[in-house]
């Protein structure tokens, strides 16, 4: 499921995942998962963002101009 | 030395002076996505502000060894993993600790079976995870399989960038990050559910 998820099989192998798929409910099932929690994981995580104070500081770090 | 030399020589470092400052722009404009990497490749916030410092400085300091046209963000990250090394946070790293490892349907199943009546509506069985449930699992990723899936699940970068960017082969990427997976849905089945069922 993983190579399919992440798109990386040939066409061949992937149009066989496919119809597995349309196929298997159980597998259905568990694939549609699969997918809401890459999504959702993604989101959650990135939900925190940078503290100000550290942007500037990176801004701090720059050569001065001459 | 001649007139002629040293007016092409004002016009280099002009120019290399125009570079640097446009190097520096893109790289800080990039600097939230590095973060949210960052943040979750350190165990803490704390450490995640100090190796984006490290890392800035480390950037601005080497920007001539940067290839323009070539992935920045991906770049800043190869010197961040490597200051991330270099700190020896990797000596501690955990042991290969699992000893049972589920299969990749183990969350789906453990969270389906804690649902009353047990939805079928897969979106509402994800959403039984809290923020924390997520953040706490994460953390608890030992590093070498942790660093693949923050890089491909939350950085979303490539298989290729990947292994760039740790300087390990692509099959390792795989390997990692099946297995990284694996491990973070049973911690966070943990988190969610309970140790025991």
């Amino acid at each position: 499921m993983q190579p399919y998820m992440d798109r990386v099989l040939t066409d061949a192998e992937r149009r066989e995942a496919e119809t597995h798929l349309e196929e298997c409910a159980y597998c259905r099932k568990r694939y549609r998962f699969e997918e809401h929690l890459r999504v959702y994981v993604r989101q959650v995580v990135q939900a925190e963002p940078m503290p100000v104070e550290l942007k500037t500081k990176l801004q701090g770090l720059r050569t001065p101009l001459q | 030395m001649s007139e002629t030399t040293r007016e092409p020589d004002a016009r280099r470092l002009a120019t290399e002076a125009r570079d640097r400052v446009r190097f520096e722009e893109d790289a800080l404009a990039l600097s939230d996505q590095v973060y949210r990497v960052a943040r979750h490749l350190v165990g803490s916030r704390e450490e995640a502000e100090d190796l984006m410092q490290e890392t800035y400085a480390r950037a601005f300091r080497s920007w001539r060894s940067f290839q323009p046209g070539t992935n920045l963000r991906a770049w800043l990250l190869r010197i961040l993993t490597n200051l991330n090394i270099d700190r020896g946070r990797r000596q501690q790293r955990t042991p290969d600790l699992q000893p049972l490892e589920e299969g990749d349907y183990f969350l789906y199943n453990r969270l389906e079976a804690a649902g009353d009546g047990g939805t079928s509506d897969e979106q509402r069985v994800v959403e039984r995870l809290s923020q924390n449930d997520v953040v706490a699992a994460l953390s608890e990723v030992p590093h070498d399989f942790r660093d693949v899936v923050v890089l491909v699940d939350i950085g979303d970068f490539t298989y290729a960038d990947a292994a760039q960017i740790l300087d390990i082969p692509i099959g390792t990427v795989m390997s990692r990050l099946h297995r990284g997976r694996r491990i973070l849905k049973q911690a966070m089945a943990e988190t969610a559910v309970g140790g025991d069922a």
